[in-house]
């Protein structure tokens, strides 16, 4: 190691320019790859290509026909009708007239169009109105065809929307103060264009309505333009905090720009490198820049500190290089690689975005080990001479009693002196943290992903403030196919066969005999092995083949036995059966009544509908009749009105799937968990009449399950992580009790940060979540720094009482520059409007801070007490550098 | 009708084939002969005043005789129809029913439509009656007959523009769009068929903002039909796939569309209807088109 250290050092000094000549080109052939930077803000992506419930959502999406939707509210709360005015129904029907028409010739598909579906919009010019127009009359018609002349008319829209379930409530809010106008779209990368337009038309129109535009494909758009400019803007914007901070520290400016060059070169080549690998820059994967330049500039610091330190004008330049690097090479390798060791853990997630994330930050922190080995000798030789008059500790002597190192030599003295009551608190802190943990939420939603003043935010919240629920999650029944071919459904089918022959025995006296004619007909067919399609299908053949030799007053009767078994044949089918749909609609009603869900609707509410309008109107009408062929007229009468194709969007057309559209009361997947939970108890504690299956769809739902792989995910990959960073801390001081000491500051931290989140009740999210593999490679980084220095400086002063004076010089104004640059240096992500952004700033100034003290209070503390214990034998002479 | 007289009928029915298809070869003689004559005369006419007449001729008068080909031949007519939809994804429905129809004058005006569904079995015996008008400012009277309830409903006018039985084709392809609620050009010929293009007087009430028809010189069936929006924009097509002559009471044969299909490109889905047992000119009382009979429905619309 020394041999590799000697001649990378060397290489660096003697060939200064050559060495940042390739490090140069490195930096330029990575970089060309930025404007290739494609980025994906599709939470669907998240899980990997063929998981379970992504390959489920995807089918269930072809099956039904769904769209991502965007999601034009208006709102007022002026008006005492609401939006229920003329002028402002004027407006809404003018939109959505300029809606329908966003669409355009798709270049890929000749012939086909893209853009808005107009065909599945739901605005009131758009969908149908079934009602009654006078007794035993009934009306298909547009609900408002023309906007309404005068508040009469304007108020009747209100009623026409509130007389059917399945749009009060989702079309308008039961308030009247909002309506929603559904844009489906074909592709939901035509957001943006359809958002735009939309944005030019409403801008453009007066009146005191609200409008908004969101749903979640306008929300992804925006997740995408507000990355960009994070790493663009706010992630420049932290590396102006930490230059200055380094300046305050180091009074260089050709040297202080050490740590901002490496640490710009890292994030120049991991994310050239990740982008030039054709990977899409997710939200985790642009935070990278972020992990990245708090870790580079972390290594470079180090060195920086040292040699600021370190140096005199009679050593020169060249010997203090080696003497800091001799220093500092071995913790340098090893935090380097402890930290890229949690990063990589992640790949230990199933999630793509993560995996990838956790991948190139682990690489990027090697190339800003590497950097830093190199390219600080190389730079650190090339400056001019000049550039060195008044620098280094010496020349400052002045500040020898400056407030922070009265601070940390105060520091150093209590942690030696009170070390018994210091360890007391930490431990009393760490029980009040476990149970803190035992708190926590896991939770996450995209929309809260938003600042509260961000518009996708605010419409949100307006619009729930209205409606009961607007964020749409897909439960679907899939049926299973009962055998027909079984000899137990024969004889069930044939019992009740001759039955209905009786029945009918009234108007056609030989029905009985001539059903038994065609049983026993069927009965030779499938004893003589012909019958090989199912036991209805040969029933219908054979009825027909023989009723089309019979005369004519027989052929009526084989007709009406045949439709015996086309009627069985029906009813095989379940969502064409009263019973199932009943069970659908009584489920729905529990939902609705339990509060978790604003809405919900199916096709129950479909055949209820028509039912309710085909006999007289009456609210007590809405239901599910009690005969099949009553189901199926009110499905065909709704085929018969404007818009037949609504109905394939909530059953299949062979009726044996269903999709029951619910909108939850809000995006967090805990309320997505809840109703999945209490489906699930539903389905078990109330059995479906008939066997069915049932799993969920949409984006709502794949936050969740995402949510659940990363929780266990990162449980994984922390344990991983831990195991190899103490097997590394164990390796590295070829010492257990070393080792495991390294671990106490990152495990207090870990310990301290999730209790105070649980404490707090911040949700457990996805920056949550990663952040803890961060804090291991940070917390580690002190640790692995402080330890070294310590058996490095114990061998000289023979006692720990005198180590810690030592201790508390240049070694812990290192790591305490580091935790001011880190922790005050990503406070400008705070002004960021991703919320992520903003909790990741506070949690990694919090974790620095902690870690810090921690590795400056709580390991002296520990040491203190165990003296003996890390201070015995011959091992307190070896140190890590041999 | 019973079974031991059917192969006489089918003994004339094939004698009236050779009939008629000798008096079609003479019709075609005759035309041949006449189109030879006409367009010797015309080459000594001036050009431009003999396209000024063709045009003159065009127009409304081709949609006229293709409203009285496509729906009016015959005095009545019966036949059985099935409709196969398949949806963007492959899905097909079926469903058949029975229609039968009676014009109420000569003057291509009234008409009594009544459809019996037959499957799927559990709309079995659904009726659908339409009393069609063709007076301006008058609707249609439709009534709907749900067997399972044995309830008589009336359907409001509204606009003829609903699907038919869930399937691709419209109210209106059905039962014909009345004349004058649009103007009609004549825009040219192409392949040998005029080309009228139609559009609505009242742009609000429709969602299209015109349609081509291509419609047959001989037959004067529009063999394809293309629905327009916002100008240029193709949605909607209704093709004739086959036609076949079929004989009416008194000696006439009727070029009747047994198979036509229409495609929503909106939706993906294309419907096909095909027509069989079509016959022409029997005997249908005016009763059987009342609401009696919705709940009874006669046996000669069940078979």
């Amino acid at each position: 190691m020394k041999r590799i250290r000697n001649a990378l050092v060397s290489f660096a000094i003697h060939r200064s320019w050559t060495t940042i000549l390739f490090i140069l080109l490195a930096v330029i052939i990575t970089g060309s790859f930025f404007p290739q930077v494609n980025i994906d803000t599709d939470p669907e992506h998240m899980l990997p290509e063929n998981e379970k419930s992504r390959v489920f959502h995807n089918q269930a999406k072809k099956t039904f026909s769904l769209s991502e939707i965007v999601v034009v509210g208006v709102v007022n709360s002026k008006n005492p009708n609401g939006i229920f005015n003329p002028q402002t129904l004027q407006r809404i029907h003018t939109l959505a007239s300029f809606a329908k028409n966003l669409n355009w010739e798709d270049p890929d598909k000749p012939g086909r169009r893209q853009g808005v579906i107009e065909v599945d919009m739901v605005a009131p010019s758009m969908v149908e109105h079934i009602s009654q127009a006078g007794p035993g009359t009934i009306s298909f018609d547009w609900l408002m065809p023309k906007a309404p002349q005068n508040q009469e008319e304007a108020l009747a829209v209100r009623e026409k929307i509130m007389a059917n379930p399945m749009l009060a409530g989702r079309m308008a809010s039961e308030d009247g103060k909002s309506l929603c106008l559904y844009l489906p779209l074909t592709d939901k990368h035509l957001s943006y264009r359809v958002y735009k337009a939309l944005n030019e038309k409403i801008e453009a129109m007066t009146g005191d309505d609200q409008f908004h535009i969101t749903g979640l494909p306008v929300a992804q758009d925006a997740i995408g333009v507000e990355m960009f400019t994070e790493m663009m803007v706010a992630s420049p914007l932290a590396m102006c905090t930490i230059f200055f901070l380094l300046f305050y520290f180091f009074r260089k400016l050709s040297l202080t720009i050490l740590p901002m060059i490496i640490a710009t070169f890292s994030v120049i080549i991991a994310m050239g490198l990740m982008i030039g690998m054709d990977f899409d820059v997710h939200i985790m994967s642009s935070m990278i820049p972020v992990f990245l330049m708090s870790i580079a500039v972390v290594d470079s610091i180090h060195i920086l500190s040292e040699f600021f330190d370190a140096y005199t004008p009679s050593k020169g330049r060249e010997e203090t290089v080696r003497e800091v690097l001799g220093t500092l090479f071995m913790p340098m390798l090893y935090t380097s690689l402890t930290s890229a060791a949690g990063f990589f853990s992640l790949a230990l997630t199933p999630i793509p975005p993560v995996q990838i994330f956790g991948v190139f930050v682990g690489f990027g922190i090697m190339v800003a080990w590497f950097l830093t080995i190199v390219f600080v000798p190389a730079y650190v030789m090339v400056l001019p001479k000049k550039a060195f008059t008044n620098f280094g500790f010496e020349a400052h002597t002045e500040h020898k009693n400056s407030i922070m190192d009265a601070l940390l030599s105060a520091t150093g003295r209590t942690a030696y002196r009170q070390a018994k009551p210091i360890i007391a608190g930490l431990l009393l802190l760490l029980t009040i943290s476990i149970w803190g943990i035992s708190q926590i939420q896991i939770n996450d939603n995209p929309i809260k992903w938003f600042a509260m003043d961000h518009p996708i935010r605010k419409a949100d919240t307006d619009l729930n403030t209205h409606f009961n629920g607007t964020h749409p999650a897909y439960l679907i029944l899939d049926s299973i196919k009962t055998d027909t071919r079984s000899a137990k459904f024969r004889q069930d089918v044939s019992r009740r066969f001759i039955t209905f022959a009786q029945q009918i025995s009234s108007h056609a006296p030989n029905a009985p005999q001539l059903a038994n004619k065609l049983l026993s007909e069927l009965r030779k067919e499938s004893s003589a092995g012909t019958l090989d399609q199912s036991f209805l299908d040969s029933a219908i053949a054979i009825t027909d083949r023989i009723a089309e030799k019979a005369s004519d007053a027989d052929y009526y009767v084989y007709d009406e036995l045949k439709s015996f078994f086309s009627l069985e044949q029906e009813r095989l089918k379940p969502f064409k059966r009263p019973d199932v749909l009943q069970y659908l609609a009584k489920l729905q009603n529990t939902l609705e009544s339990n509060g978790l869900v604003g809405k919900a609707y199916s096709a129950a509410d479909v055949v209820s509908k028509i039912n309710q309008e085909m006999l007289d109107g009456s609210p007590a009408n809405y239901r599910v009749p009690d005969k099949l062929q009553s189901v199926g007229e009110c499905y065909m009468q709704f085929q018969q009105g404007h818009r037949p194709h609504d109905l394939w969007h909530m059953v299949t057309p062979d009726f044996g799937h269903a999709c029951v559209v619910v909108q939850l009361s809000s995006g967090d997947n805990k309320v997505m968990e809840a109703v999945e939970r209490f489906v699930d108890d539903y389905f078990k504690t109330t059995p479906p009449p008939v066997p069915i299956s049932h799993k969920w769809a949409g984006l709502t739902y794949i936050n969740v399950a995402w949510q659940n792989q990363m929780v266990q995910g990162m449980l994984r990959s922390f344990i991983g992580s831990f195991g190899i960073v103490l097997f590394m801390t164990v390796f590295l001081f070829r010492s257990l009790k070393w080792g495991l000491l390294c671990m106490v500051p990152l495990t207090m931290t870990i310990a301290f940060i999730y209790g105070f989140i649980g404490i707090i009740g911040k949700d457990y999210d996805m920056p949550v979540a990663v952040l803890g593999v961060l804090t291991l490679g940070m917390s580690v980084d002190f640790a692995i720094h402080f330890v070294e220095r310590c058996r490095s400086i114990h061998p000289h002063t023979g006692s720990w009482k005198k180590t810690v004076p030592q201790m508390f010089d240049a070694p812990a104004r290192a790591i305490s520059r580091n935790i001011m640059v880190i922790a005050i240096g990503f406070l400008p992500l705070l002004t960021s409007s991703l919320v992520p952004y903003k909790t990741t700033s506070l949690l990694l100034s919090s974790i620095m801070l902690l870690s810090g003290v921690l590795t400056l209070v709580g390991m002296p503390a520990i040491i203190t007490l165990a003296e003996k214990h890390f201070f015995s034998g011959k091992q307190a002479i070896k140190t890590a550098q041999q | 009708m019973s079974t031991t007289t059917m192969p006489l009928i089918k003994g004339e029915e094939e004698n009236m084939n050779i009939k008629s298809f000798l008096l079609g070869l003479l019709a075609f003689i005759i035309t041949l002969i006449a189109a030879v004559v006409i367009a010797s005369t015309l080459l000594l006419i001036e050009i431009s005043y003999a396209s000024e007449t063709s045009t003159e001729l065009n127009g409304n008068e081709i949609v006229k005789r293709a409203n009285h080909a496509s729906l009016y031949q015959g005095t009545t007519c019966k036949g059985k129809v099935a409709l196969k939809i398949v949806d963007s994804q492959g899905r097909i429905r079926n469903r058949s029913l029975n229609i039968i129809r009676k014009n109420q004058d000569d003057s291509d005006g009234e008409q009594l439509y009544l459809t019996y569904f037959k499957s799927p079995a559990d709309v079995r015996k659904m009726v659908f009656l339409v009393h069609k008008t063709t007076k301006q400012g008058e609707d249609d009277s439709r009534w709907l007959y749900m067997p399972s309830l044995d309830l008589v409903k009336r359907i409001a006018a509204g606009d003829k523009r609903t699907s038919f039985a869930g399937s691709d084709f419209l109210y209106e392809d059905i039962s014909g769009r009345n004349l004058c609620e649009d103007t009609h050009e004549f825009i040219g010929t192409e392949d040998g068929e005029y080309l009228v293009k139609n559009t609505p007087i009242d742009s609000s009430s429709v969602e299209f903002s015109h349609y081509v028809a291509h419609i047959d010189p001989k037959t004067f069936l529009p063999m394809l039909v293309e629905y327009y929006k916002n100008g240029d924009q193709l949605y909607r097509i209704m093709e004739v796939v086959e036609i076949k002559d079929i004989n009416g009471g008194n000696g006439q044969t009727y070029p009747t569309v047994i198979n036509s299909l229409v495609r929503n490109l909106e939706t993906g889905s294309t419907t096909t209807m095909t027509y069989s047992d079509v016959v022409y000119d029997i005997p249908l009382k005016e009763e059987l088109f009342g609401e009696r009979y919705l709940r009874r429905p006669p046996r000669e619309v069940m078979r």
